[in-house]
């Protein structure tokens, strides 16, 4: 068997049903839960996302490809819920992907996969950064300045291993979609443009609805990373009921914000800003406003940076521990903390920050990510489909209608994974190539360092092993069974 | 299958591994917690109480309430506390199961890292 295979029968995983007989300390319940997914999904990011709904969507009908869009989601939610269900674990996406379709394809989809976490990091140090430098009214150059104090402060907590307690996440979420609501609903009430053309999201053409769509998708992007905290949670269904509400949550903010900026910023004066939040706030409540979408900005990044460096940063741990990756990438400082795969983290994400920052395509960056994220979507739904038909481990949550819906599923997210990979989100009526080019890029890098480069590492790490054995410096020291 | 007897003997090795090991200690002085363990192919039981990193007790059944509840089997369990096995392939098969937050799974893993680095 390849290392890389999954285990060769069931018999070799305890089953894990929905009632866990250990009641831990500290557990993780639905509020958290929900709280962490929500979280994880509404990044500074989203508020662009938004804009490039709308962009596709003609008059005021973005709303409506949100609600489609959020509908989609929660066919991802009973997805990731019944997957969950089989596995609950912080290794689940890679244990799913493996046990369905191979341990390489899993390291390659979860590699390229993770590089969203870079791109969401890079893009809400750069969103904020903007928003900050708007705010103070200082010279644009200060923007990528903010993006590296952000980043550096990012980097020094995770260091010295200070994580947020749930507690405090939970609260920073709901601020984040209360504060973005409650001023959206202000913006709602006061006089503004009328409301235009409400259901005609395809009246730009079947393809431009589509892709508003796509991009509708890309706001509930990574609130399925709430399964990471399985192991946390009382029980499986914790994790189910949060991947089902959050996006209900998230749906509500991201509509009656899409709302409020339709009715009081001009389309294409949100299009063209990196900040369309704070323009909002502006418009509704003047300086306080915008001050109080710098607010919910700047909270969005605590939740983006606690969540994203954790869970990437562990991941490469994970992966060198197993010699898929060089063995100094497992490295702990003094705090057990793995300090080169956060300090690679956020060197890679102030370079892609300051790309966006000198090429001004913050907007690519939403298309590469709902490109990013459909395709992922799709590859779930398929494991699901496989895995019904090769795994008959016990499962808490069982999707209704899984044929119909993870296998159209898998068809609809490969689909909309294309519309946004050949969308050119800087304008609705031409094609691009790019934030599909990207995609596909990071794919075969991820492939060829998972063909070429991993054996190599294997193998060193296997000879290694054996030098130390021949040496005598490294022995097996459980004593050998007497014999009868 | 492993016995208890040769299950206890690992433990006690692990706990001496880990408590002698100054880099270690320093690394855990602030990780005080209650882990249970489950053997899955035995049904056999064990805790292991750990306080400011030293490891101050192990014994036979399930004490207290835990903070972390780790369950595989119990040659599994005895290869990994005589660091003959890294732990963390079979984690990632779900070889390995473990209840508890990513932190303390983080940490469970690590001393065995900086024990046997080369397991």
């Amino acid at each position: 068997m390849s290392e890389l295979a999954p285990p060769s029968s069931e018999a070799e995983q305890p089953v894990i049903g929905d009632h866990h007989p250990h009641h831990l300390r500290r557990s993780v319940g639905v509020f958290t839960a929900t709280a962490t997914s929500a979280g994880l999904a509404f990044a500074a990011i989203n508020f662009l996302g938004i804009v490039s709904v709308s962009t596709f969507a003609l008059g005021s009908s973005a709303w409506l490809a949100i609600l489609i869009g959020g509908l989609i989601a929660l066919v991802v939610a009973g997805v990731f819920s019944e997957l969950n269900s089989m596995w609950p674990t912080a290794a689940g996406v890679r244990l799913y992907i493996s046990n369905a379709f191979g341990g390489r394809f899993a390291l390659i989809a979860t590699f390229t996969y993770m590089t969203t976490v870079v791109l969401v990091i890079a893009a809400d140090a750069f969103l904020i950064g903007a928003a900050i430098q708007h705010v103070l009214n200082e010279p644009p150059a200060l923007a990528y300045v903010w993006i590296l104090v952000l980043l550096a402060i990012a980097t020094a907590l995770n260091l010295r291993g200070i994580t947020m307690a749930g507690r405090v996440q939970s609260a920073v979420t709901y601020t984040v979609l209360a504060g973005t609501v409650v001023l959206s609903i202000v913006a709602i009430a006061k006089p503004g443009m009328p409301i235009e053309s409400p259901f005609a999201l395809f009246g730009n053409g079947a393809l431009s609805g589509f892709q508003a769509i796509a991009f509708a998708l890309f706001l509930f992007a990574a609130f399925e990373w709430v399964t990471t905290t399985a192991e946390e949670a009382r029980t499986p269904r914790v994790i189910t009921r949060g991947l089902f509400i959050a996006p209900m949550l998230i749906w509500f903010a991201a509509t009656v914000f899409s709302l409020a900026l339709d009715h009081l910023v001009p389309k294409d004066v949100a299009h063209g800003s990196a900040y369309p939040q704070l323009l909002l706030g502006a418009a509704a409540l003047g300086r306080v406003g915008e001050i109080w979408m710098l607010g919910v900005t700047v909270l969005t990044a605590i939740n983006t940076f606690n969540g994203g460096f954790l869970v990437a940063s562990r991941f490469v741990y994970a992966a060198a521990r197993e010699d898929n990756l060089p063995r100094p990438f497992a490295r702990l400082n003094i705090r057990a903390v793995p300090w080169l795969a956060v300090v690679v983290l956020a060197v890679t994400s102030a370079v892609v920050g300051a790309v966006i920052f000198a090429t001004g395509q913050w907007l690519l960056l939403v298309a590469v990510g709902a490109a990013l994220e459909a395709s992922v979507f799709a590859i779930a739904s398929a494991a699901l489909l496989k895995l019904r038909r090769t795994h008959t481990k016990p499962r808490s949550f069982r999707l209704r209608a899984a044929p119909v819906l993870a296998g159209g599923g898998t068809v609809l997210f490969a689909g909309l994974a294309l519309a946004s990979g050949f969308s050119d989100p800087a304008d609705p009526t031409q094609f691009s190539a790019a934030p599909a080019l990207v995609v596909i890029c990071l794919g075969l890098v991820a492939t060829a360092y998972v063909l070429i480069v991993v054996p190599r590492l294997r193998r060193a790490a296997a000879a290694r092993r054996v030098a130390a054995r021949a040496s005598g410096e490294r022995v097996k020291r459980r004593p050998e069974r007497p014999t009868a | 299958m492993a016995t208890w007897d040769e299950l206890q003997e690992a433990l006690d090795d692990y706990t001496v591994s880990c408590n002698t090991n100054e880099r270690l200690r320093k690394m855990q002085k602030d990780w005080t917690r209650v882990l249970h363990f489950v053997c899955a192919d035995t049904a056999e039981t064990f805790t292991m109480d750990v306080r400011s990193g030293e490891i101050v007790s192990t014994g036979a059944g399930h004490i207290g309430v835990p903070d972390v509840v780790v369950t595989t089997d119990s040659e599994t369990f005895c290869d990994m506390f005589w660091g003959d096995l890294n732990p963390m392939p079979k984690y990632l098969r779900g070889e390995i199961q473990v209840r508890g937050s990513q932190e303390d799974i983080m940490r469970i893993d690590a001393i065995s890292y900086v024990i046997w680095p080369d397991a």
